[in-house]
């Protein structure tokens, strides 16, 4: 949330929780603030599509909205159930417009996440390039097929012939290398 | 599997990048909750993939922020008991939506009720109207022939008032005329006025005269025929015929002549005769 230029509102995740689970809706604009341009990029990330993405985090926030009974402390943290929701949402979208395979396809050869970060440039993403940099391939396209284009551990251990222990162990570095990454940026 | 060897497989980054199953996902729940450890390890993973697509993060237009508030209703204040209301809401908004249609509905359906009801009157007042029809026709018939029976009575009633004025009248003279040797059946009645010179003829019995042929009535005054005009023969019943006016007389007799009649009477042809009584 770094890239947010206007002050906004933020709350604890305690507190947005709470107030979720009592049905403030006023909360919902300050969870907007705090986290509609991660959900958005990342929703992007997946659908490629502007007017698509937009629908689909509209979707994925109601659905957050309506279905918070479902939430609790054991789901995790807030962000990433919240995430969940916006990803599956997205990939029901492009799954359902069949994309799955192309995107799948196209995106093995090139830089996953590059398409449309270069469009939309940021000097946030400079740390993407960086970051790039220090994941090797392997780690970013287990991590990407999985976090942008949808796929499981086992359709992805399947789909490029790796065994599924491979699958995780590769997420795992990836993960430990983009915790070191963001540990240093900090 | 130890929690130690769980943590180091990598099922919890995979679950932070979200490359689990829904029925993987709630193991890794269920473990995360049953040990702090796991949790610990868990919410990093999910911290660093946060951060990851908080690397990712694009500002969405403006716009959209109004319109899922919009549709979520934050835009409203807040309400204490919110449960309920939400209830409320989904009640009104289905009731409403049954309001909306329901008037369509019934208008629909009591259109269709009224083009049957109209399709069924229509169909009824065309046969009713039908029967008033041929109902009035047949009446319009049957009304022609009474007046036809009617105007026929009272000419018929005109013609015997006419007659029982004449039988009345003392003046008229009744003369029976009877029928010559070669006619016995043949008779005639000749009524006739001297002081008025009228003279009528009535209950005609003659024999049907042959084609080409007529009775003609001669009046007697000294044995002279006087010419009384031409019998015609109109068929059954009472036949009183006005004829020339005589006045002066003995006897009638009535002959057989040719059609117009003839100036003297053929005495060979004569059917009935008969004398005045004075």
């Amino acid at each position: 949330m770094t890239n947010q230029q206007q002050p906004i509102l933020k709350l604890s995740e305690e507190e947005l929780v709470e107030r979720l689970r009592s049905r403030d809706a006023s909360v919902v604009s300050v969870l907007y603030d705090m986290y509609s341009p991660a959900l958005y990029g990342v929703v992007l990330q997946i659908v490629k599509i502007e007017e698509t993405a937009e629908d689909v985090l509209q979707e994925a926030f109601v659905k957050i909205w309506n279905s918070f009974d479902s939430y609790n402390a054991s789901k995790g943290r807030l962000f990433t159930w919240m995430l969940n929701i916006c990803r599956n949402q997205a990939i029901d979208a492009i799954r359902s417009r069949q994309h799955r395979v192309n995107t799948k396809t196209e995106d093995i050869e090139g830089p996953v996440v590059s398409g449309y970060s270069a469009t939309e440039f940021k000097p946030e993403h400079i740390g993407v390039r960086d970051m790039v940099d220090n994941l090797n391939p392997e780690q970013k396209q287990v991590i990407d097929l999985m976090y942008f284009e949808g796929l499981s551990q086992s359709e992805i251990a399947e789909a490029y012939d790796i065994p599924l222990g491979t699958v995780k162990t590769r997420a795992r570095s990836a993960v430990k290398v983009l915790a070191r990454f963001f540990k240093g940026r900090a | 599997m130890h929690n130690e060897d769980y943590i180091a497989s990598g099922i919890l980054e995979v679950y932070a990048a979200g490359g689990l199953s829904l029925a993987e996902r709630e193991e890794v729940e269920r473990r995360a909750a049953a040990s702090p450890e796991i949790r610990m390890a868990l919410n990093e993973a999910c911290m660093v993939m946060e951060e990851y697509a908080s690397l990712h993060a694009v500002n969405p237009r403006p716009e959209l922020k109004n319109r899922i508030l919009d549709q979520i209703g934050a835009s409203q204040p807040a309400q204490s008991s919110a449960p309920t209301i939400e209830n409320d809401n989904v009640k009104q908004l289905l009731y409403e939506e049954d309001k909306a249609a329901s008037p369509y509905k019934w208008m629909f359906a009591a259109s269709i009720a009224l083009f049957l009801l109209s399709g069924w009157l229509s169909f009824h007042f065309y046969s009713k109207w039908q029967q008033a029809e041929e109902k009035l026709a047949s009446v319009t018939a049957s009304e022609q022939l009474l007046a036809q029976n009617f105007k026929t009575t009272s000419l018929q009633l005109q013609q015997q008032e006419k007659k029982l004025a004449i039988v009345q009248d003392p003046g008229f003279k009744h003369v029976n005329l009877k029928g010559v040797e070669a006619h016995p059946d043949a008779s005639l009645r000749v009524y006739w006025n001297p002081q008025q010179q009228q003279v009528y003829v009535d209950a005609i019995a003659l024999p049907a005269p042959p084609a080409g042929k007529q009775y003609q009535l001669w009046a007697l005054k000294d044995g002279q025929p006087i010419d009384a005009g031409m019998i015609e023969m109109l068929g059954k019943g009472d036949s009183l015929q006005q004829m020339k006016n005589i006045d002066a007389a003995q006897a009638f007799a009535v002959t057989l002549e040719p059609i117009g009649g003839s100036k003297t009477p053929t005495l060979e042809q004569l059917t009935v005769m008969g004398t005045v009584d004075s």
